[in-house]
């Protein structure tokens, strides 16, 4: 059999080189590929853009026609006036407070449920399972009284806890599922009877074999519910809507006032901006084990 | 024998310990708040008006003199309108309520309220104000009475005259704004400019200045002479000529002299755009925090632009929408003496008057309207002569709030949007949503 | 041995299943019920919930709007998925090949995921004004049309399309793109290169690379991304509601938002939880096959 040299990846290829191409069809295929993807890239960051900008501009500059794409004389007043209408950095650790508690809460969970639902049999299994993915395809909307009156009873009214543990309810079922079918391909079962044939303990096995090999599922998964909880606003202006509790979603709904017509359009702006941005920080934080983790693939092949 | 680890259960534990300080945490805020309920406190909720910073502080204010003078400590809470609704149907329904608020659509929400939750008649103690009737304006105490029986003290009237551009009038050769409803015709098709492409770059007429069509056709509704329903809130009165007559007018705007955008009831509508840009040249009925924001927060625009009184329909009427806001007390409340003493106090007519500046928001009561406060700038007296002509848009039916809802589905949404957007058989429109409307009505009084 | 072994799982799964039993399945089971009731909020103090059988679910079958709806929820979600997947499928192909700044790419990909449904909605619904687009300005200054599309409120329709649901999906398409980039990307790196490779020496194009080997290694993956974005395209709720409430002419309603304005605007829940009743079948059904295929490994 030919051997056939792999470009060694510490050498990074530039876009360029990796254009080079072997045959004609291939160019078709890559031209069309390369100008979809600008296409895309323009879809995608158009409006990201228009946020950005509109967050430093004048008021009456943003609703102009023709567009003003530059802003003429950037000024960071918006970001000033968003804090004195709401206390936005206040709102944004409230945010990232529940967030992160509601995804580390949920992760640790779920993971529990979930490995046990992918590696054992027990009685009951199937319906467990069963359960948890009948919950997950309730729409929120008809969740809202009955639970809204249940927190309520708990006393938790207007508190973090109760809101935590509403998103922790609801990122439940697919945390679960997610983490259940990644368990099942990603930690082979030798892993385990290795470690329990060295006489670890059922829970030992777990915290100290299955879970660092399957870190990047995890962390996947602990990201999806963090973003759930962090963009969501029906259950944050329910649950907790009273002073200086409120996540940053329900703050920008605080600048929405009656009769149509936003007041400060580009402190508006300017908040969307700072509600944005935290949540792709923490992205960047956790995407290292996202992806790089997954070489642990390789027991596979 | 297998060590026993350190990373992992140390991480555990501190996952515990956090859990645990979360927990106590809660425990320990929901304890302080209960007991803070024990002290001489009542809590009161508010929308915000006007200025949100500035309304804060006003209230902060009035509560630390209302405080020097009572002892009795009030706990603000400001309710953004972004969530009121949403908390105020929860609080009809059982849910967290205050001592008393700041509250409107007294109809809906007793009516879901049923005498358990919402807000709470006070007739009992109505001699509390003797010159009730001689102080405020009838429309506004339309909106705080249901069933014969009282529930508060209106504090803000939104009143919605007619507001245009004296520039672009002026441009056009036009002396005065629209008198009547065939004036609003001709000064449109005036008004209304295109460009090359015949895209239209400013429209000649606005009905209204939000994207509620409900909201939108009572004012010209009345202007023809019709009522939405009977005084007993039983009876769907709304398939008469009057009605015909309005909608033809309406849908011809949009449809024969195309002087008025066929975007105006799209969520995506935004009238203060518009408006401020010079892409519309007359309002029908404007929003009521225009004025006083526009004086604030759009300097440049100063000169050109001016409020009129509503034009007159075809019998002659001039009504205008009109709808109030009050303060009143709630079902479960700790103190409703207290309650009570805090909003004598203020209805005061100085406290009305510093809310009134404050908030932007016409007064309902007449001392207010009449003093200097109010005569400065020529539009506050267009304002003040145009409460004379106030229709409240309140109905005694509990369930009016849905038939009016600007949602599409909703009666009046439809009935609208279908002629006058959709150029829809206005015979036939009229006759399915009297239907539809009747059931509606029957649903809240039980048949 | 094996007792220790269900005390273990038992234990373990214990916490989940305390939650989803408060805050899954009691809601569902209440609302379930609210569907067989009449749940008026205007009418529930002085007659309270009386049962009524099916009639909920006969009121809402006879109401035009629903059946439209319930049509449009189908078709957006098709359309939705479709474009989510294939953009997806695309932009995961090109995020995977090795070079410089393809960091940097990646993050600039994913940050419409963290833009909130709302804010997102807010954005979008300014650049798709019809009279103040920057959009429909650009594309008049290019000449390629006359006068400024009605992004979210032309009411023609193609059949069951319209623009104001095709701006929509699009919406909802850059929303979603992010997730299923992701998920394709970490699926695609477990892909071995030595099956390219052997592609490669067959004298493979790159098309018949990605037909060949790509997609049949993807399948499970895919079949996983497509349930997850089925079932959540069915409860889509934020980006309609915000952009159009449903309108023009029902044109973008789905059954999330008529569900909603049931509720919260006219006060019958009852209608609501029937209306949700039947996405959570629709739900059910595509569940019932994804749960089918996962149950096969627990043989």
């Amino acid at each position: 059999m030919m051997t056939i040299t792999v470009p060694d990846t510490a050498v990074r290829p530039g876009l360029w080189q990796r254009l080079a191409f072997a045959n004609k069809t291939d160019l078709v295929t890559r031209v069309l590929v390369i100008a979809i993807t600008i296409a895309l890239l323009f879809y995608i960051l158009l409006p990201v853009y228009w946020m950005l900008k509109s967050s430093f501009q004048p008021n009456q500059e943003i609703r102009v026609l023709p567009p003003i794409w530059f802003p003429g004389e950037p000024t960071a007043q918006p970001y000033a006036n968003a804090n004195r209408l709401i206390p936005m950095w206040r709102y944004v650790l409230n945010s990232l407070f529940v967030s992160v508690t509601a995804a580390g809460i949920s992760t640790i969970i779920a993971c529990s449920a979930a490995y046990v639902l992918a590696r054992f049999r027990f009685p009951g299994a199937t319906i467990i399972l069963g359960l948890i993915l009948l919950t997950n395809l309730i729409p929120a909307i008809t969740r809202v009284f009955p639970i809204y009156f249940f927190i309520q009873d708990l006393g938790l009214l207007n508190s973090y806890a109760g809101l935590i543990l509403a998103y922790v309810g609801f990122s439940l079922p697919f945390a679960v599922l997610m983490l259940r079918g990644y368990f099942e391909s990603a930690a082979p079962p030798e892993l385990e009877e290795a470690a329990l044939i060295d006489g670890c303990g059922y829970f030992e096995a777990f915290w100290r074999v299955i879970l660092p090999v399957c870190l990047p599922g995890i962390a996947a998964v602990a990201i999806f519910t963090f973003l759930n909880a962090w963009n969501d606003f029906l259950w944050a202006s329910l649950l907790l809507n009273q002073g200086e509790m409120k996540t940053i979603q329900v703050g920008i709904g605080d600048f929405a006032q009656e009769g149509g017509g936003v007041q400060y359009v580009n402190a508006f702006m300017a908040a969307c901006v700072v509600a944005t941005v935290p949540a792709l920080v923490v992205f960047v934080f956790v995407q290292r084990w996202l992806v790089g983790g997954l070489t642990a693939g390789s027991v596979k092949t | 024998m297998t060590k026993r680890p350190t990373g992992p259960a140390s991480s555990n534990r501190k996952v515990l310990a956090r859990h645990t300080t979360t927990l106590a945490l809660a425990t320990a805020l929901t304890t302080a708040t209960a007991l803070g309920a024990y002290a001489q406190d009542i809590s009161f909720w508010t929308q915000p008006q006007g200025d949100l910073l500035a309304y804060q502080d006003l209230f902060d204010e009035l509560t630390s003199e209302f405080r020097d003078e009572s002892g009795i400590n009030v706990s603000v809470e400001v309710i953004n309108w972004s969530v009121a609704f949403n908390t105020w149907l929860t609080v009809a329904q059982g849910g967290a309520a205050p001592d008393c608020a700041d509250m409107y659509w007294l109809h809906s929400f007793s009516g879901i309220g049923a005498g358990r939750f919402g807000p709470m008649p006070i007739t009992e103690y109505r001699d509390r104000w003797p010159t009730l009737e001689a102080d405020f304006y009838e429309g506004a105490l339309e909106d705080v009475h249901r069933n014969g029986e009282f529930y508060g003290i209106p504090w803000r009237v939104d009143i919605r005259p007619m507001m245009y551009r004296t520039d672009f009038l002026a441009e056009a050769g036009i002396d005065a704004p629209p008198d009547n409803w065939k004036e609003i015709v001709e000064q449109g098709l005036a008004l209304t400019e295109r460009d090359a492409n015949g895209n239209v770059t400013r429209w000649g007429f606005a009905p209204g200045a939000n994207n509620n069509p409900g909201q939108t056709l009572m004012p010209y509704y009345w202007q023809a002479g019709g009522l939405m329903m009977s005084e007993d809130g039983r009876t769907a009165t709304i398939d008469n000529e009057a009605m015909r007559t309005t909608l033809k007018f309406m849908q011809d705007l949009v449809q024969v002299h195309k002087i008025t955008s066929p975007e105006v009831f799209e969520k995506s509508a935004d009238p203060l755009a518009d408006f401020t840009s010079g892409s519309v040249a007359i309002i029908g009925s404007t929003n009521n925090s225009w004025p006083s924001q526009f004086d604030r927060d759009y300097a440049e625009l100063e000169g050109t632009w001016a409020l009129e009184i509503n034009p007159a329909g075809p019998t002659g009427e001039r009504d205008s929408f009109s709808g109030a806001g009050y303060w009143g007390v709630l079902y479960g409340s700790s103190d409703v003496e207290a309650c009570l003493d805090w909003i004598e106090f203020l209805s005061q007519p100085e406290h009305m008057e510093r809310i009134s500046e404050v908030s932007g928001a016409a007064s309902p009561r007449r001392s207010v309207m009449s003093s200097a406060l109010w005569t400065q700038r020529p539009w506050q007296e267009v304002m003040a002569e145009t409460l004379n002509y106030g229709h409240t848009s309140q109905h005694p039916s509990a369930v009016w709030n849905a038939i009016a809802s600007p949602e599409p589905g909703a009666v009046l949404y439809d009935l609208v949007y279908n002629t006058v957007i959709g150029g829809a058989d206005i015979d036939a429109a009229v006759t399915e949503a009297q239907a539809r409307m009747q059931a509606e009505l029957d649903r809240a009084s039980g048949n | 041995m094996t007792r220790q072994k269900y005390l273990f799982c038992y234990l373990m799964v214990a916490p989940a299943m305390l939650i989803t039993a408060a805050l899954g399945i009691y809601p569902m089971l209440f609302s379930l019920w609210m569907s067989f009731v009449e749940y008026d909020l205007l009418r529930i103090n002085e007659f309270g919930t009386p049962f009524v059988g099916l009639d909920n679910y006969v009121e809402v079958f006879s109401d035009p709007r629903f059946v439209q709806t319930l049509f449009n929820t189908i078709i957006f979600t098709i359309l939705a998925v479709a474009a989510t997947l294939g953009f997806g499928l695309l932009l995961s192909q090109v995020l995977n090949i090795n070079y410089r700044g393809r960091t940097a790419l990646r993050m600039l990909v994913c940050v419409p995921w963290f833009v909130p449904p709302a804010v997102a909605s807010a954005i979008w619904m300014w650049l798709l004004n019809t009279d103040r687009s920057p959009i429909n300005f650009l594309l008049q200054d290019f000449g390629l049309i006359t006068s400024n599309v009605r992004w979210l409120t032309d009411s023609a329709t193609w059949g069951p399309f319209s623009i104001p649901m095709m701006s929509i999906v699009a919406v909802r398409v850059w929303n979603g793109l992010p997730f299923a980039v992701i998920f394709l990307l970490a699926a695609l790196q477990s892909i071995p290169r030595s099956l390219y490779e052997a592609a490669e020496v067959d004298g493979a194009s790159l098309m018949q690379k990605f037909w060949y080997v790509t997609l049949p290694m993807l399948r499970p993956v895919l079949a996983i991304l497509i349930t997850l974005l089925v079932i959540g395209g069915l409860g889509s709720f934020e980006i309609n509601y915000i952009m159009t409430g449903g309108g023009p002419q029902n044109l973008t309603n789905i059954m999330a938002v008529y569900s909603y304005q049931q509720a919260f605007s006219f006060f019958r829940f009852d209608l609501a939880s029937a209306s949700s009743g039947v996405i959570f079948l629709m739900t059910g059904f595509i569940s019932i096959f994804y749960l089918r295929s996962q149950l096969k490994g627990v043989a």
